[in-house]
């Protein structure tokens, strides 16, 4: 029993592994592990996923700079409570995977680095990023990180359904113009093929109700907050979610799915339109690939948001390169990280094939690029995705609220009014109390 | 007689219905993840695989994670046991001044939530320099209220005759303690091990916040990170074999210790 209980210490003297003769680079991410599948892949031309593409970037830098120890932390998404630990114990990474949304909750709190001259001078200014990107990473005036993508909620597409609803010209869906179309076209859709026309995870599933009420809102011109607060009680806000509310009243959505079933849903053939992000694109044109399946034989297409109000717009957020902030950090250990940001810079492309929209707007005008499956059609999110002003902290919880308040006004458990009157109180509440 | 078949018949149907979960995570773990983000009724087709296990161990630092489960759990284990039972035996037998206001304050840690300390706790081993240690992984879980309740009543049960009899033979303290009491308390000390045990494998708040490198991480925290975003959509498959393989250890303790484990819930409700 005794021998026993000094194990943990006797284990406890031999944990230690540091290379003294290198520049040691923490970088901290997201994205999933997938060491058994990726561990040893350096070419990253013949990766795939997200997990894929960015083990294989990593391995790669590994390869061509021996001098520099990387440790890569890979932490449960997003990771948010384990970097605000790390900076509360002045143990920050080096850098780390950040949504665009959540950048100026930590820029606020001055524990992010401006990286302005770093990026000019690694050759990734500002100026070559999409608008979009730019405006993830731009905080009062400042660059707070290199963009890794834009991501979108985008209208994934079962050609193979549309065709039998006659909602295909030219080989190209026929999509709306106006919430009106969209209530025709989805009868239609219903009377030919007897499914909805959309498909929606939105049981357990918040975040989906938010994305779309913005996009519309943000499709009407309306300003969803004003000097930093929420401006919901808005006509704009009203239509958005009259548009969703009336699409359950005429049953032309899916009910009562979580995102998994959704998704399943789609794959098997439930409806014709399935609302979720850049991510499933790879996914989706695989199965069109092949020749069984509700998206076999190229019975898949995916396009933005139609633009049924005034102009074409779609919220959207991003990932990022961030470098908090770490008393301790040295210049080498400084310099190797932009090295690392260099390199990722150089090899964006690859992380293109994600399905995520590139940050840089040379990659989106290149051939390369175009001669992936879709991107022709997604080209113009560069210019029409639009976040949320970088005023606006707190955006992940209130993503929840939105989404919660929105859901209970399209199922008709709360009247539409007082939806928007609650949602922008509580938004508020939050607001106020930063 | 009738009524008896009736009852086993109820309970073996209970039996069955808590076993279906834990068979259908094993069986989507033996599932391709493509197959399941389709339709988890694949499960039923007979094509099974395991490569979701494969990706598994692929990754080099499960094993790590498995180790510091190891060390994290038998350490405060092995520190709770110590502290607990000396603890115990001190409010049981011992006389001091403030004894009882000093265990009602211990009997307070109960009512106390870990996540009302949490931020200060961080703190606290941020300031001495402790985060990404098996010391700081294993020392907050030594501060156990319930362990020195269980002791101290453990040992009050005991007839102080004992002590009063080897203190006649000329016993000091700690030879009562050590040789005569402690091997008298060992169905507490193991209803109170395998509690501490199970606490240790399992907790994910502390070793998330406190263990950031990612060679620090416990199984728990290191399985969580190996997830992709979408991993119930798109990696059911992976997501079930890590559940079974996070919790195949402790059903294999349980296989062994059952009769010890019963018997720790059942003293543990009774005392």
């Amino acid at each position: 029993m005794r021998a026993l209980w000094l194990l943990p210490l006797a284990l406890l003297a031999g944990c230690s592994d540091a290379k003294p003769d290198k520049t040691r680079l923490v970088i901290q991410r997201f994205f999933g592990a997938c060491e058994a599948e990726y561990g040893r892949v350096a070419d990253i031309a013949g990766a795939e996923g997200e997990c894929g593409i960015m083990t294989a970037m990593i391995n790669r830098f590994e390869a061509e700079n021996p001098d520099i120890d990387l440790v890569e932390n890979i932490v449960f998404w997003p990771g948010y409570d384990q970097l605000t630990a790390q900076l509360a114990a002045n143990d920050a990474p080096d850098l780390v995977t950040m949504h665009g949304s959540v950048i100026p909750d930590y820029q606020a709190r001055n524990l992010l680095e401006p990286l302005d001259a770093d990026l000019a001078a690694i050759g990734a200014p500002p100026a070559r990023f999409t608008s979009a990107a730019r405006a993830a990473v731009t905080v009062d005036g400042h660059a707070w990180g290199l963009p890794i993508d834009t991501w979108a909620p985008l209208w994934h597409i079962n050609l193979n359904l549309f065709r039998k609803a006659g909602l295909v010209r030219g080989g190209k869906p026929i999509l709306p113009r106006s919430p009106e179309e969209l209530y025709a076209q989805a009868q239609q859709f219903r009377d030919r093929t007897g499914k909805p026309y959309l498909v929606q995870g939105a049981a357990n599933e918040y975040a989906g109700f938010t994305r779309n009420f913005y996009t519309f809102v943000m499709q009407q011109n309306g300003a969803l907050f004003r000097n930093g607060r929420a401006n919901f009680r808005t006509a704009e806000g009203r239509n958005a979610l009259q548009l969703f509310k009336t699409i359950y009243d005429r049953d032309f959505t899916t009910k009562n799915q979580d995102y998994s079933a959704a998704v399943a849903g789609f794959l098997n053939g439930d409806g014709g339109v399935f609302l979720v992000g850049t991510w499933m694109v790879g996914t989706f044109d695989a199965k069109s690939r092949e020749t069984s399946g509700a998206l076999a034989n190229g019975g898949y297409t995916v396009m933005p948001y139609p633009r049924l109000f005034q102009r074409a717009a779609t919220f959207a957020d991003g990932h990022n390169w961030v470098m908090p902030r770490n008393s301790r950090r040295t210049p080498e250990e400084r310099a190797a990280a932009m090295r690392f940001l260099k390199f990722f810079a150089g090899h964006a492309r690859h992380w293109a094939r994600t399905g995520h929209l590139p940050a840089f707007q040379a990659i989106i005008d290149s051939a390369e690029w175009r001669a992936l499956p879709h991107r022709d059609n997604l080209a113009i999110l560069a210019t029409t995705a639009q976040p949320l002003p970088k005023e606006v902290r707190r955006q992940f919880p209130l993503e929840t609220i939105v989404g919660t308040e929105a859901a209970s006004a399209i199922s008709g458990a709360k009247p539409i009014d007082r939806t928007l009157s609650n949602m922008e109180r509580r938004v508020n509440d939050v607001l106020d109390n930063l | 007689m009738t009524r008896s078949r009736l009852a086993i018949a109820l309970v073996g149907l209970a039996a069955m219905l808590m076993l279906v979960p834990l068979l259908w995570v094993l069986a989507l773990s033996l599932k391709a993840n493509s197959e399941l983000m389709a339709d988890t009724a694949s499960v039923f087709n007979g094509r099974f695989t395991l490569d979701n296990y494969r990706n598994l161990f692929g990754n080099g630092a499960v094993f790590r994670w498995i180790s510091n489960s190891l060390i994290v759990s038998f350490g405060m284990t092995a520190g709770v046991l110590i502290l607990a039972s000396l603890a115990g035996y001190g409010f049981a037998r011992l006389e001091f001044r403030g004894r009882e206001m000093l265990f009602v304050i211990v009997l307070l840690g109960l009512a106390v939530p870990e996540q009302a300390v949490i931020i200060a706790r961080h703190q606290m081993f941020s300031w001495l320099g402790m985060h990404n240690s098996y010391p700081a992984l294993i020392l907050p879980g030594l501060s156990a209220p319930f362990g020195v309740f269980l002791m101290t009543q453990y040992f009050r049960a005991i007839p102080k005759d004992i002590d009063e009899a080897a203190l006649l033979d000329g016993a000091s303290r700690f030879t009562i303690f050590w040789r005569l009491l402690l091997p008298l308390t060992i169905p507490a000390q193991a209803t109170l091990g395998i509690f501490t045990f199970l606490h240790a494998w399992n907790d994910y708040w502390w070793p998330l916040i406190s263990a950031t490198n990612k060679e620090m991480f416990t199984l728990t925290v290191g399985i969580a990170s190996t997830q992709m975003n979408f991993a119930q959509t798109e990696g059911l498959g992976f997501l079930m074999a890590q559940a079974v393989f996070a919790g195949a250890p402790m059903l294999i303790v349980y296989l062994f210790f059952q009769k010890y484990i019963v018997q720790a819930v059942a003293g543990a409700a009774g005392r």
